[in-house]
């Protein structure tokens, strides 16, 4: 994406990012390489790698992830995120917030100001 | 078995070699990412985290992220974005911050808090003359004192290289 619907996209992700990851791990656990990729392959290309892997970090910090480090064949052995019972509450309450905000957001571009 | 008294003036013997350790991890990286992290370092020790463990944690795990997508291929400007200085914002927020931010971050908070005080007694006192010369009065004292911590604190940003 290029030039102010890029840089607008980009503003807009950095506080839905953390939930996407979690929605992504709650599929099934993976490691950051794997989610960027599925990342991509919904569409969304700009988005760094270094920044998935901040994010699995502070997830993990928080303890939403059990973390497994599994062997590779290439490269220092990966660590292999999986969304736990908090993780699960805390993405419960993501889509709940994210219902809201796109509720508002809705009745915002609908003119429904006026009560 | 070298003295523990010995550590005492060298610093911490585990994380010289935890230090030591991270920085063969480095020199093994193929050139371009070695660069890469170089710089990512550079910014960090100007932004980062205050608490020497924390420093240590964090290098480890920048190790981590570059040796792994060294070996999987990703490129550097995959892994750091289009814009870099986001992507180091993002990841040093795991680690603390450093401690002449957090201390201005505590000073403006008091600061506010101060202020909410002052309006809800100015508020209680609004007729008496007499008890809006008083709070003036505190505000004078507080304000000289504040002025010269706010000194010090400029001198201690100056040190970290704040301004550069």
């Amino acid at each position: 994406m290029e030039g102010l619907v890029g840089k607008q996209m980009t503003e807009m992700l950095k506080g839905v990012l953390e939930g996407i990851v979690l929605a992504a791990l709650s599929r099934r656990p993976a490691y950051g390489y794997e989610i960027t990729a599925w990342l991509r392959d919904l569409g969304f290309t700009d988005i760094a790698e270094g920044t998935i892997y901040a994010l699995l970090i502070r997830v993990e910090q928080r303890g939403l992830v059990d973390v497994q480090k599994v062997a590779s064949e290439k490269g220092p052995p990966r660590k292999v995120y999986s969304l736990n019972a908090l993780g699960r509450t805390n993405l419960d309450e993501f889509w709940g917030t994210w219902s809201f905000l796109v509720e508002r957001l809705e009745q915002l571009h609908e003119g429904g100001m006026e009560r | 078995m070298t003295p523990k008294w010995i550590e005492l003036v060298t610093g911490s013997l585990d994380d010289k070699k935890r230090y030591r350790r991270y920085k063969a991890r480095i020199a093994a990286l193929p050139e371009s990412y070695r660069t890469a992290v170089e710089g990512v370092v550079r910014y960090l020790m100007y932004t980062g985290p205050g608490d020497g463990d924390q420093l240590m944690t964090m290098f480890d795990d920048l190790a981590d992220l570059f040796e792994q997508s060294a070996a999987d291929g990703v490129p550097v400007h995959a892994i750091v974005g289009d814009d870099p200085v986001a992507f180091v914002d993002t990841f040093k927020q795991n680690y603390g911050q450093g401690g002449w931010l957090g201390k201005e971050q505590r000073r403006l908070t008091d600061a506010i808090a101060r202020a909410e005080g002052q309006d809800a007694g100015g508020g209680a006192a609004a007729g008496g003359g007499a008890a809006a010369g008083g709070g003036a009065a505190d505000d004078d004292v507080r304000r000289r004192g504040g002025g010269a911590d706010t000194g010090n604190e400029t001198d201690a940003g100056d040190g970290s290289g704040v301004s550069r």
